[in-house]
């Protein structure tokens, strides 16, 4: 029982940081049409970051925390103005704006190298305890953070895309570009402002991971792909459906890790992917977005 | 006449003059081993590459995940040899030709998925092939450990030297390329274009677009798993960290580089990415951020590819120059 | 009947697009198919094609049920088709779409084609000879060599139209085929369709160009808001005052 709800705590938290680099695949996805392979790298740039101020500039965590998820909504604004936008209006093939996101996923993982260096660099503890008791279970105070954090983050999300302008314009400017555009709204503000929301969200995850298993230069980048898999179970492009799938991503890699065994987590995790995109490519929520063409 | 023979002419002296700086490559870089490494490896991606461009550049299929094909026939070859003793050359085939019914069992299902689905697709089989590499049953991969086995030997003579494998390759090449001429050519590659180009009026034409993709994936699989196994006898040893995803995307790079749906594509490809890798190794630690970066400014600069890019010069060029000599 | 449709009803969602159709074709006519814009035209031919699986209804060709079948076998069982919005191989060259089209005549497998194997080569020797045979029939034959984009929209339609006859059909569905044919090709379009019967082509096509769907037709059906309206010999349903009614009343 011990062991069961240990599982579950930790797979809660890492589920959570897949729905969180889930939800922009969604977003990106329902604005632009596109896939990116660069979020899990933006997550390891979050954590640099967030271990920069914190222990650099010996800011608080939570300042650190805010600060990350600003410069790197920045980042992600940026990406989309400077290089998406200008490829989509050079009418390019698809493929070489997924080649463009792969290869900023080259500069950012060994930019980051080249920075902070290969190795495994400590987070400091955000609390002062080292383990609080949940039921009767010892878990680590950042885990909890982690989840909680999550949760708060995708509260946060949808209040705001339903209840404020720019979300609002979002939401419509997904739904029919052409439309949105006639109703006055600036569709390319509104496509940087979700490539902006993505980078944040998968920056805040950085931070949020970073105290649990240290800061690397991969540290993103596996986590990154495996969340295909989350965003693909809820059904791609449905935000609400990243969310469900990330967690159900987390839970079903823990307890496989924990169960059956750790070899083999990343191999199911992936098995789990190709399963879903096969028999059923539209997910749970029955996303249909992902028969357009 | 004189004139009509000249020109017959000229396209035979194109080749002769061709086939004879092929043959002497090995006499010009006779000075070093390490380019001859180099330029063998270079042709081997050759074969690689050509069979993506049978799947992406005819048939308009993606595929992040050919590292895993050519892991497959890295790998088979490589057991098949070492356990059981049989003749490399058999046993590359073998490991070209699982490779081609994983790459068919691959298809089948992944053939209703559209472009961006597909590449996930083909990133998750990527990582299974990986992960199965790292984590096989029995260790028969040799796992993190990677695994070794002997220099290429055919018809009973061992290649020692990369100049004999340099020979042995260009009959490889020759031969792959060929082949990719004759099926794109044919009845069955204009079906791999029609379904590129238009899949629903293909589907209206008779063709059975599910059957056709199949047949691509499985070609462009044997090609690119029979590199794999020309690769592990010439190198001798393999890494599983050498079949990551990195390799998939050099395998596009070197494609789209050179430019898809040709010959010479491929070509062009693998020696400009095969220089731009070799020159910028000198950069160590800082090599692959480099490399990032041109990848991007090519991909912004010119987004046709090199191939795509000369052609729009050559073009620019040759309406200018009309304009030039109809106001003369 | 060369082909018959039996009570087709197709279904979007809870939308009825088709309401219980049935029509016959008769061997070596001109059939049309007419009707205001919406009226579910495209449609029927979608699920005579196998581009759509009919909710309900039953579509029979020479005698076989061929309800539900994937595109690529009707094409097969020699049923072509050409589109509303062009649908050629755009990048492709004008042979080669032509070539393209005789997919299911030519009988070179996998194996032979890779390994360009004599059989193979005489096969395509033949199909390459006949390909310019076929764009002569349509007077596209200097024009092999060009990208199919490159044609006008008339040339295109044209295009579109050999590339299915070089299928060897028994019946061609033509949707609009004069739809952005200049003058010129509109008149000459009723001897191309006498002269593709003749080649023992059967033909049903969606047509707006009343002129045109009236002087060549043997025999016309009328669909309105999915329902059939009227059926007859052209002058039948000229006057027919449902038809009448449909037509000024509704457009």
């Amino acid at each position: 029982m011990e062991v069961f709800l240990g599982l579950l705590i930790s797979g809660l938290a890492l589920g959570a940081v897949y729905s969180m680099i889930g939800i922009g695949y969604s977003l990106i996805y329902k604005a632009s049409g596109l896939m990116t392979f660069v979020q899990g790298d933006i997550l390891t740039l979050g954590a640099f970051l967030g271990l920069t101020f914190n222990t650099m500039l010996r800011l608080p965590y939570w300042l650190s925390l805010i600060l990350t998820v600003v410069v790197v909504f920045l980042i992600g604004f940026l990406i989309e103005k400077g290089i998406i936008r200008r490829l989509l209006n050079k009418d390019v093939n698809l493929i070489y704006i997924v080649l463009s996101t792969i290869a900023l996923s080259y500069v950012i993982q060994n930019g980051a190298q080249a920075i902070w260096g290969g190795t495994y660099l400590y987070f400091p503890s955000v609390f002062s305890v080292t383990t609080v008791e949940i039921l009767g279970v010892a878990v680590q105070p950042e885990v909890i953070l982690c989840f909680v954090m999550a949760l708060v983050g995708m509260i946060c999300l949808y209040i705001f895309m339903n209840k404020t302008k720019n979300g609002t314009a979002m939401r419509a400017a997904s739904m029919d570009r052409m439309a949105a555009e006639a109703c006055g709204i600036n569709v390319s503000w509104t496509t940087g402002l979700t490539w902006g929301i993505a980078a944040g969200l998968a920056a805040a995850g950085g931070m949020l991971v970073g105290p649990i298993y240290s800061v690397y230069i991969t540290l993103g980048a596996s986590l990154g792909k495996k969340a295909y898999a989350g965003a693909v179970i809820g059904g791609y492009g449905n935000m609400y459906g990243a969310m469900v799938g990330g967690l159900l991503l987390g839970l079903f890699e823990t307890f496989a890790a924990g169960y059956i065994s750790s070899e083999y987590k990343n191999l199911m995790a992936y098995i789990l992917l190709i399963l879903f995109l096969f028999i059923r490519p539209t997910g749970i929520f029955n996303e249909r977005a992902i028969q357009d063409e | 006449m004189e004139k009509t023979q000249k020109n017959r002419m000229k396209p035979y002296i194109w080749k002769l003059l061709l086939v004879l700086v092929l043959l002497a490559v090995p006499l010009i870089f006779s000075g070093s081993d390490y380019i001859m490494l180099i330029i063998c490896i270079a042709m081997i991606y050759l074969v690689a590459v050509s069979g993506l461009d049978i799947l992406f550049g005819y048939c308009g299929q993606i595929s992040l995940g050919h590292a895993a094909f050519y892991a497959i026939g890295a790998y088979t070859s490589a057991i098949l040899y070492n356990r059981f003793q049989i003749p490399m050359i058999l046993a590359i085939i073998a490991g070209a030709v699982l490779g081609a019914l994983v790459g068919a069992a691959l298809a089948y299902p992944a053939s209703n998925l559209v472009f961006h689905f597909l590449s996930l697709a083909t990133v998750a089989f990527g990582e299974i092939v990986y992960q199965l590499l790292i984590h096989s049953p029995g260790k028969i991969t040799g796992n993190f450990n990677g695994m070794f086995t002997d220099r290429m030997r055919i018809f009973g003579i061992e290649l020692s030297t990369y100049k004999m494998f340099y020979y042995f390759m260009l009959v490889i090449a020759v031969v792959f390329i060929i082949g990719k001429i004759f099926l794109t050519k044919s009845r069955v590659g204009r079906a791999f274009t029609a379904i590129r180009d238009n899949s629903v009026a293909a589907s209206g034409m008779g063709i059975n677009v599910r059957k056709y993709k199949i047949l691509s994936f499985a070609t462009s699989a044997f090609y690119t798993a029979f590199a794999g196994g020309l690769y592990m006898f010439l190198a001798c040893y393999v890494h599983p960290d050498q079949f990551m995803q990195k390799q998939s995307v050099m395998f596009l790079t070197m494609l789209l580089f050179g430019g898809t749906g040709s010959v010479i594509g491929p070509i062009i490809g693998v020696l400009a990415v095969t220089t731009i890798n070799e020159s910028l190794r000198f950069l160590e630690e800082y090599q692959m951020l480099i490399y990032g970066i041109l990848l991007l400014i090519v991909i912004l600069a010119m987004p046709g590819g090199i191939a795509g890019t000369v052609k729009k010069i050559y073009w620019a060029a040759k309406r200018k120059f009309s304009r030039v000599s109809q106001e003369g | 009947m060369l082909l018959s449709a039996n009570e087709i009803t197709i279904q979007f969602g809870g939308l009825t697009a088709v309401d219980k159709v049935s029509i016959d074709i008769e061997e070596n006519k001109i059939t049309g198919l007419i009707g205001p814009n919406g009226a579910g035209k495209t449609t029927f031919f979608n699920s005579i094609s196998g581009v759509l699986k009919p909710t309900e209804g039953h579509v029979t060709f020479l005698g076989k049920d061929i309800t539900g079948k994937k595109p690529y076998q009707i094409n097969e069982l020699g049923i072509s088709r050409t589109y509303q919005i062009i649908n050629l191989f755009k990048k492709m060259t004008v042979l080669d779409n032509v070539m393209v089209g005789m997919h299911t005549r030519l009988k070179s497998g996998y194996f032979s084609s890779l390994l360009h194997l004599p059989g193979e080569r005489r096969e395509e020797k033949e199909a390459y000879e006949k390909a310019y045979q076929w764009l002569d029939f349509v007077g596209l034959k200097d024009r092999a060599r060009e990208e199919a984009g490159n044609l006008s929209y008339g040339k295109q339609r044209l295009l579109e139209i050999v590339r299915g006859l070089a299928s060897g059909p028994k019946l061609l569905l033509l949707d609009e085929p004069v739809a952005g044919m200049n003058t010129a090709e509109k008149l000459e379009f009723d001897q191309l369709l006498k002269r593709i019967l003749k080649l023992g082509v059967t033909i049903f096509m969606i047509e707006h160009d009343v002129n045109l769907v009236m002087g060549v037709c043997d025999s016309i059906y009328v669909l309105e808001y999915g329902k059939l309206l009227a059926h007859g010999r052209p002058e039948e349903v000229q006057n027919d005052p449902e038809v009448i009614r449909a037509y000024l009343g509704g457009e």
